[in-house]
């Protein structure tokens, strides 16, 4: 009776989607249950030296890091988006979507931009050098410090927080701040007392992917010289050579990682808000005077820091390298880079398509697959790395004897020194960017037209191509484009799974500043930082569509 | 002849949960226009669903055209049922015009075939002038009829409708209620149509049966016109 029962459900749900599904959300669980089971074995003597003496270093830093990072961009995120969706000032609406730009600039190209312009030579201290006759104490003024972390983080990682917050206050928020502004409360009491509380899952949302980003950070920490657990991976994985100590930090992160979702998920469970989903946006006060200059201010300096100042020193400095780096290498390097994101982001949104196809039918199947397929964007770049290249060593294992017949010699490594480990890598981490963009656009088609197609006699197959893939075109492009951006601007991951000698703009742009060429560094950054752009303006298109 | 037999249909959103249906068990025979009564939430669109293979059910059996397409041991993909829907909403797709939504179930058959069914069909729903329009082009009872001729474009052993006249205003109902009945009548078709309105069922159908609401376990009341 039971087995007749399954048999029948295979019947009407097993196809090509779901096993395409399985295979997908198997190369995604593998790594991430490799380096996770490494807690199982026994250490080496390394991992006691490590545990003994730089442990408690590692995990000071990597949290004070986190906890200033995420109160900063709590504050910048929440009153800026406060402030450009209550209140009508100069240039608000330029402000509107010119606060997302801080994203298109990744903090690790920042931070050399920033420290190069602090440095005893750089535009900060020969300014007030010569024109003000002002000497600076180097070590108030230096930026290669945790301080100096956190400013490049809070400026731009703040962002995540401003454009969820945003979005929550434009579209649910209005008729609980009218409500309060007709029962006579001030505009601060209101932002107190409703804007703040009411917002709290947005922001916690925001502040849980700045959170991500610090923790996956490796640009910025180890250009400044600040030791977090994500750096103490690379150096025991590149200094010692100890790939098995790199993974028990690897897991011993991811532990914390897990940690903090489940505290995350248990402070919000009884906070959650019911938001009247069809809310007039909310209509912004006209400020006037000083208050508008204020408010103007604020806007202009976050978006000057965040964003004009850094790029037009970048700039300035390629105008010097120009002719020494756009060259025929340069093309190279660019073909390279956009051929790899390319590659990735296809293959991304292709699983996701398939995955996100099947998920329409909602079952505990379909829900534990969709979250295994996104698990990647949690973890870490470095964590992803490190267990892509376990199982790519063990696969390599594995063939030797197939590699041996083919002739290509006693066990070599062909598959971990090939460009398919950093594609699976990216895959991985960023299978969650695609997916989350193709699932909303299947939501919004809804299964109607589906039904429809295969009442008249279409497979599941047909029926996608025919409706469901012209209806879900625009999804598919944002997907992609988002997914590109972001493989773009990656570090660590390509860092640690790239094949000998195989550059990308952002390694090279690391290997510059590493080697303190800062000037030969602006352009490959320049050419990142439009790329990234990119989403930013697929972020205003898509909002202008949407109110019309 | 029985186009369509359903016997003892049980269904529920999630185990151990209330049935919506239970032992639900009636036959449609061929060139009937058969109403199927009930409130919202009796079960009446999941009814449909289950016959036409989008849900699967707990337990009981569904034949079409005396064949079994789901019982304990089996389950029919829809597309391989025989049946046609007209879905509450219409579902006409939005990126196709009136000439490619109704071809669209049309996939097998030949060239000219495919052009004379088209042309067959849009004259029965008399829309031949329609044929380069968008759905977003069209009103409501366009709209309706449409669907009805896609629906019908494949010759489906049963043609199920899904509360017909929900989305039209009340003073379009009565024409089109008289309209609908004559189209069926003249592609022959058997067809099952629920509806919360007993003047839907007056207007078109043969007979009609309720879902009844008194009982948690909906049974079947069988009442002839």
């Amino acid at each position: 009776m039971k087995a007749n029962l399954v048999r029948r459900y295979l019947q009407k749900e097993l196809n090509g989607w779901w096993i395409i599904s399985m295979v997908g959300a198997g190369i995604i669980l593998l790594p991430i249950l490799f380096v996770f089971f490494e807690l199982f074995q026994a250490p080496n003597e390394n991992w006691f030296q490590v545990r003994d003496y730089l442990l408690q270093t590692y995990l000071f830093n990597t949290v004070t890091l986190l906890l200033l990072t995420g109160l900063f961009t709590a504050i910048l995120g929440v009153t800026l988006a406060w402030l450009t969706t209550a209140y009508q000032f100069p240039l608000r609406n330029f402000f509107r979507w010119g606060l997302m730009l801080p994203l298109a600039i990744p903090p690790y190209i920042a931070a050399y931009t920033y420290r190069t312009m602090f440095s005893y030579t750089g535009v900060v201290q020969t300014t007030l050098r010569y024109e003000f006759g002002v000497q600076v104490d180097p070590e108030v003024i230096s930026v290669s410090s945790l301080r100096g972390a956190v400013f490049i983080f809070t400026l731009f990682l703040f962002p995540y927080v401003y454009l969820i917050t945003k979005a929550f206050l434009e579209n649910q928020s209005s008729s609980y701040i009218e409500t309060a502004r007709l029962l006579g409360r001030k505009p601060f009491d209101v932002f107190l007392k409703i804007v703040l509380p009411l917002s709290r899952p947005a922001v916690v949302g925001g502040v849980a992917l700045v959170v991500f980003e610090v923790l996956s950070d490796y640009g910025v920490t180890s250009y400044f010289g600040i030791h977090t657990i994500t750096t103490a991976i690379f150096q025991t994985w590149f200094g010692m050579y100890d790939v098995d100590t790199a993974m028990r930090l690897a897991a011993w992160l991811m532990v914390i990682l897990v940690g903090m979702v489940v505290v995350e998920r248990l402070l919000r469970q009884r906070q959650r808000y019911h938001l009247s989903s069809k809310s007039k946006p909310l209509t912004p006060m006209k400020l006037r005077g000083v208050k508008a200059v204020a408010a103007l201010s604020y806007c202009a300096l976050v978006f000057g820091l965040g964003f004009a100042i850094p790029l037009l020193q970048l700039l300035s400095w390629a105008g010097l390298t120009f002719e020494k780096v756009w060259d025929l290498s340069f093309f190279i390097l660019l073909k390279q880079t956009i051929s790899v994101a390319a590659v990735s982001s296809a293959l991304i949104i292709i699983l996701a398509v398939v995955v996100a196809n099947i998920s329409r039918s909602k079952n505990v199947f379909s829900y534990f697959l969709s979250k295994i397929i996104t698990a990647g964007y949690s973890i870490p770049g470095a964590i992803i790395a490190i267990g892509v290249l376990a199982v790519f060593i063990e696969l390599d294992g594995k063939l030797a004897p197939v590699y041996a017949s083919l002739g290509w010699g006693e066990a070599p490594l062909i598959l971990s020194m090939s460009l398919f480990m950093l594609i699976v890598g990216y895959t991985i981490r960023f299978m969650a960017t695609g997916f989350n963009a193709i699932e909303v656009g299947f939501e919004k088609v809804g299964t109607k037209y589906l039904e429809a197609a295969r009442m008249l006699g279409n497979g599941r197959t047909m029926a996608f191509f025919k409706v469901d893939l012209p209806l879900i075109k625009g999804a598919l492009l944002s997907g992609f484009i988002l997914t590109f951006v972001e493989i773009t601007k990656e570090l660590p991951l390509v860092l640690l799974l790239r094949p000998f000698n195989f550059e990308t703009l952002a390694t090279k742009a690391f290997q510059y500043a590493k080697d303190e060429m800062i000037h030969e560094a602006a352009i490959p950054s320049l050419m990142i930082i439009a790329i990234s752009s990119l989403s930013v303006v697929l972020f205003y298109f898509i909002e202008k569509r949407v109110k019309q | 002849m029985k186009v369509l037999e359903v016997e003892g249909l049980t269904f529920s959103f999630q185990r151990g949960e209330e049935p919506i249906l239970s032992d639900v068990s009636f036959s449609i025979k061929k060139g009937e226009i058969v109403g199927v009564l009930g409130q919202s939430g009796s079960g009446k669109s999941t009814l449909l669903r289950l016959i036409s293979g989008l849900e699967i059910p707990w337990g009981g059996s569904i034949s079409v055209a005396g064949k079994p397409v789901v019982n304990q041991r089996l389950f029919v993909q829809p597309e391989k049922r025989g049946i046609g829907m007209v879905f509450q909403d219409y579902a006409l797709f939005p990126h196709m015009n009136v000439r490619d939504n109704i071809l669209f179930g049309l996939n097998k058959m030949s060239r000219a075939e495919r052009k004379n069914r088209l042309n067959e069909m849009l004259e029965l729903v008399q829309m031949t002038d329609f044929a380069k329009r968008f759905p977003h082009e069209l009103s409501g009872g366009q709209q309706q009829r449409i669907a009805l001729a896609r629906a019908l474009a494949p010759k489906p052993e049963v043609l199920l409708m899904d509360e017909p006249f929900s989305n039209l205003d009340a003073d379009l109902k009565a024409s089109i209620r008289s309209e609908l009945r004559s189209i069926l009548k003249a592609a022959g078709m058997t067809c099952m149509m629920v509806t919360h309105d007993r003047k839907d069922v007056d207007a078109i159908c043969d007979r009609s049966f309720s879902l009844s609401e008194d009982s948690a376990a909906r049974k079947v009341h069988m009442q002839s016109l």
